[in-house]
């Protein structure tokens, strides 16, 4: 049992951190709820759409008991009072790093990365994923600590130290596991948080030309051996890989370029029905739903990410400091991931392995957004009391 | 900067907003350009399914001899092949299979099951190098009763095939093993040197295996393979058959090499039961007037059926180990030895070129001469009195040779003290006869020993490089060693080399025109210098391929060896040496001494040497060559051949019967073992090849 704050009704009982049951839904901003939702179930049609023809309706059941477990957490967390954040903050962190830590003697492999704890009955759990809730919400904390200068005072460059400290522990952990897409948007939430933080354009700016350098320096010592940079775009998953490391994001591309305006309609992608293109329904989603769904169908989804950003950024707007960097970590971590993800599908970006939030398949990354998801009604909740 | 009065923040939400917006719009104008936009829209080109590839590898080559007997053949073997898609798509994933095999093959389940599993960077080795769809062979060579137990109970098998591979065979077993070289596998680095080599193939890394590895290995051929977007086979496509390497014909005599070969194990064991360490030996069979050789033995052998499927790292050890004697080593080409009374060819042709002495007069062969106040002897310190060039070769005088080396010696120095350049006659006539030069037969570069000899140039040079090490050996005396007098002798000489080490001295041009000192020579190199005395002077770089033979039997390449040198000799001196050492002229010539009463007798001629080397016994060296002829006037001979036995003694007592046994199959006396005593001078019809199918 946790002590907290006390309800002024009740001036001697301690109470759960959980709002009262008549104020479960005041104050939810619906339209969050909405999009999220909508995101998993398109997400549902097209993951039975990729296994069909191989799986039958296994993978749509498990991706709607997900979705259920999902839709629990992001309650169980709107119900988290906001101002709680402080002391959430480092629970979450520690645990995720405990979780990063537990990977490496007993994670087990799945494709090529380290990087999943196997809980039995055929679930399996993903740290690095909570590990992205987890450093949003430690870095907010961090970053607010010094109510005496005022919530919106720029960190100190102590601060940005010691959160760059934070960061770097689990980046390094993930990148040994080894899974780079996790790591860069990592890397990215954190920066949103940094930028929002008000920390200084020396540091922001600074960051920003250390990660391109750095990102150009590996290309090119990859360069040198030409298998580096092959594993690097198949860094994520060499054996599914046999006839090179562009095998997949050619198929992908074959696929969503002929959906053209509608698509080939629902179970008519002839890409996904032959199972051409591999882990369709994790990180290659995207693929069906442009060539079964078109131009119209995969715009759309681009178009709820969008508007799923900007509700979460209102939520920024309006919340206070701590909150607010909860907030926008978690939008930038969300639209990051969406960009990578898309991008790598339709060929912007490299092939590293990151889900679709909500929409792909996978049941660490679906909890792990639901539980963003209900922190940010959390927030709001706050913001309107 | 940002104003310190007002927070941040509204500018900086702007800031994520704007990143967010154009994430989204790049996602969103990408989408619309790959889907309505592009021209150049990929399509989906290998169908439902896209081939891949099982390379069949290409027989190797056959190696025939110069009248196309094979030496090296193909012979077919039993291949157990485990197919690991048709494992994974068991309900067990194949584990109860791999548990019979294992049984069957006496292996551990698991150990297959990591032999079969593709390598990746998250698979250490043991693992499967190959494409990961094609079958991994877990057993080569397999015994027939495996091989029945599988074909027989075909559905406790699933996925497990027996394959027929080729192998290479030697019918011959172990004869002219080291010439013949062997096949390995490929490694990374072949692949890298050649990216046309595939992991199935096998590679010449030795011999005439390794020189005309081009020739032998032919062309891959491949099994096409259709796959399924995840990489699994559906099913076999059309395959292009391995084309064999071509037939190499060389212009080694099956008979002569095996004649060789069986007359040299002989010598070592007479030798050895003549109470001598006779630890190994060479015989050169060579055609001195094209360059050919005919036959190349070496003492001890190996089996180069070892080498078949790999080699282990005990029979490699075993064959490498110079305890053993290291029979991977081929001495007549790749052994450096001192020559002995042998390099008295090259001292004479020196001496006399250059007017130091002639073939007329006599000169003393004394028991022994002094030289800078060293004693040096005769071989049993024998007294000939006076005599000419003639009976000093026949009877092998060394004190003879001493004399005018040693005043050639202090020409020099002379002519050094005035500031010319030395001549150094005997060291440049050394050089023209191809000592210190590789032969530059067609053998791998690191298979041919080049000789060598002192000068005052290397002295020197090695006494620059190495002063320090004898100086400090002076210095400490040697204290490991525990014999005193050696102990005593070894720091004098240390000492002596710390100061001194760069002087050539006159006892070292001495020792040099008997063939002692520094001087070494291959018994190739030996073969090759005295094909020179009976061809005019031409000094070969002789050959061991003679011609490229193809698939249908045509000749596609014919092999001929060069004339490196022409030594600067006059046709009048050769005749002179080659009636000097006559056998004909019976005890007079010491290397006849083996022959005296043979039909063949007035036939041959030959010189032996009796090598000292420091701490061993004698190497005894016979070089003889017949059947001789007349051409224009001059002596010619159809062969040159050259025995060498370590520490056996004397030339005349074993080098001299060995080479006998050679010379009575090659002259008929005991079973003729080549057609008309003549080196083969056409080339063999060479069969088309039956098409040998691997899969």
């Amino acid at each position: 049992m946790t002590l907290t704050a006390r309800d002024p009704r009740a001036a001697f009982v301690l109470t759960p951190p959980v709002m009262p049951l008549e104020r479960r839904v005041r104050g939810y901003d619906r339209p969050l709820v909405v999009l999220a939702l909508a995101l998993s179930l398109i997400g549902g049609l097209l993951v039975w759409a990729a296994t069909r023809s191989a799986s039958g309706e296994s993978f749509l059941y498990r991706h709607l008991l997900n979705l259920g477990i999902a839709a629990a957490l992001m309650v169980a967390a709107s119900r988290l009072d906001a101002r709680l954040l402080r002391l959430f903050g480092p629970i979450v962190y520690l645990a995720s790093l405990f979780g990063l830590l537990l990977v490496i003697p007993a994670g087990t492999t799945v494709n090529g990365a380290k990087a999943w704890i196997r809980l039995g009955g055929g679930f399996e759990l993903q740290p690095s994923e909570f590990m992205k809730l987890g450093l949003i919400v430690g870095m907010a904390v961090l970053f607010t600590r010094h109510d005496d200068r005022g919530d919106d005072a720029p960190p100190s460059t102590r601060d940005i130290v010691l959160a760059l400290g934070l960061v770097a522990v689990p980046l390094a952990l993930i990148m040994l596991q080894p899974d780079l897409g996790s790591a860069m948007v990592l890397g990215c939430a954190v920066f949103g948080v940094l930028v929002m933080a008000g920390a200084p354009a020396r540091w922001t700016l600074g960051l920003l030309v250390c990660g391109v350098a750095g990102a150009i320096l590996a290309v090119r010592l990859g360069v040198l051996h030409d298998y580096q940079l092959a594993r690097f775009t198949s860094f994520r998953d060499p054996n599914h890989d046999p006839l090179g490391a562009a095998y997949n994001y050619n198929q992908a591309h074959i696929a969503i370029a002929h959906g053209g305006l509608f698509g080939k309609g629902l179970f008519h992608g002839p890409q996904t029905n032959s199972g051409f293109v591999p882990e369709q329904q994790t990180d290659f989603i995207f693929s069906v739903a442009g060539e079964e769904f078109g131009l119209v169908g995969a715009g759309l989804i681009i178009v709820l990410f969008g508007l799923l950003c900007w509700r979460g950024l209102r939520i920024a707007r309006d919340a206070d400091a701590a909150a607010r960097l909860v907030a926008v970590g978690v939008v930038c971590w969300f639209a990051f991931q969406a960009f990578q993800n898309i991008g790598m599908n339709l060929g912007l970006t490299p092939v590293t392995g990151v889900p679709l939030p909500f929409v792909s398949y996978g049941g660490s990354s679906m909890f792990a957004q639901a539980i963003a998801i209900g922190l940010l009604q959390a927030v709001h909740r706050r913001s309107l009391t | 900067m940002a104003d310190p009065r007002r927070p941040p923040t509204p500018r900086r939400l702007g800031i994520i907003v704007a990143l967010v917006v154009s994430m989204m719009l790049t996602l969103f104008v990408r989408l619309y350009y790959v889907q309505l936009i592009d021209p150049h829209k990929p399509t989906q080109n290998a169908g439902l399914l896209h081939d891949g590839y099982i390379v069949v590898p290409a027989p190797r080559g056959l190696i025939v001899d110069a009248r196309g007997r094979p030496l090296v053949t193909n012979t077919t073997a039993q291949v157990i092949t485990v197919d690991r898609d048709l494992l994974q798509q068991r309900s067990d994933h194949g584990r109860a299979v791999l548990a019979r095999l294992a049984v069957l093959l006496n292996r551990s389940a698991s150990e297959l099951a990591k032999e079969i599993t593709p390598c990746s960077p998250k698979v250490p080795a043991p693992c499967w190098t190959g494409e990961p769809f094609a079958p991994v062979p877990v057993a080569t060579n397999a015994p027939t009763a495996t091989v029945l137990a599988i074909s027989e109970h075909r559905e406790q098998y699933p996925g497990v095939a027996v394959q027929t591979v080729t192998l290479p065979s030697y019918p011959n077993g172990s004869l002219a093993a080291q010439i013949l070289g062997y096949a390995s596998q490929i490694t990374t680095a072949d692949k890298k040197s050649n990216s046309a080599l595939n992991d199935a193939d096998s590679i010449g890394v030795s011999g005439l295996e390794e020189q005309y590895d081009a020739i032998l290995r032919g062309v891959d051929g491949k099994q096409i393979v259709k796959l399924n977007p995840q990489g699994y086979t559906v099913k076999l496509g059309g395959s292009v058959a391995a084309q064999q390497g071509n037939t190499l014909v060389t212009s080694i005599d099956l008979g002569i090499q095996r004649l060789a070969e069986q007359s040299l194990a002989k010598q070592i064991a007479d030798s050895r039961a003549a109470g001598k360490p006779a630890t190994g030996g060479a015989v050169v069979a060579m055609d001195p007037n094209t360059g050919r050789i005919l036959a190349v033995a070496s003492y001890p052998t190996y089996d180069p059926e070892l080498f078949v499927g790999g080699i282990t790292n005990a029979n490699y050890g075993a064959l490498t180990d110079p305890s053993a004697g290291t029979p991977l080593l081929n001495r007549a080409i790749a052994g450096a030895y001192a020559p002995g009374s042998t390099f008295k060819l090259i001292t004479s042709s020196s001496l006399v070129m250059h007017d130091e002495i002639n073939t007329t007069s006599s000169y003393s062969c004394p028991g022994s001469v002094t030289i800078d106040g060293r004693v040096k002897t005769n071989f049993d310190s024998e007294v000939l009195g006076d005599i000419t060039l003639r009976d000093a070769l026949g009877y092998s005088c060394d004190t003879f040779f001493y004399q005018p080396t040693a005043d050639e010696y202090y020409t020099d120095q002379a002519r050094i003290d005035r500031g010319q350049k030395a001549h150094e006659y005997l060291q440049r006539m050394a050089a023209a006869y191809g000592v210190g030069t590789a032969p530059g037969v067609d053998l791998p570069a690191g298979e041919q020993a080049a000789g060598s000899y002192a000068d005052r140039e290397t002295r020197l040079a090695r006494w620059k490089a190495n002063r320090a090490t004898y100086c400090e050996e002076g210095r400490k005396g040697y204290p490991d060693i525990a014999d005193a007098a050696d102990r005593a002798y070894l720091t004098a000489l240390a000492k002596e080399n710390c100061t001194d080490g760069w002087r050539y001295r006159a006892g070292d041009n001495a020792d040099m025109s008997i063939g002692q000192g520094e001087t070494t020579m291959s018994p190739l190199q030996l073969a090759i210098a005295y094909s020179a005395l009976l061809n005019g002077g031409r000094i070969w770089a002789p050959t061991l391929g003679w011609a490229v033979v193809d698939a249908k039997g045509k000749v596609v390449q014919t092999i001929q060896p060069k004339v490196r040198d022409r030594v600067p000799v006059r046709q009048s001196l050769f005749d002179y040496i080659t009636s000097a050492l006559d056998f004909g002229r019976g005890w007079s010539v010491s290397g006849a001494f083996a022959y005296i009463g043979s039909k063949y007798q007035n036939r041959l001629g030959g010189k032996t040497g009796t090598a000292e080397v420091f701490g061993k016994g004698d190497t005894s060296w016979l070089v003889t060559w017949g059947p001789t002829y007349k051409q224009h006037g001059h002596t010619r001979a159809k062969f040159v051949l050259v025995g060498m036995v370590e520490q056996a003694g004397t030339g005349a007592t074993a080098a001299g019967p060995m080479l006998k046994r050679v010379w009575d199959g090659i002259l008929g006396t005991n079973r003729p073992v080549i057609p008309h005593a003549r080196p083969e001078s056409v080339l063999p019809k060479i069969a088309p090849q039956v098409k040998v199918m691997t899969r």
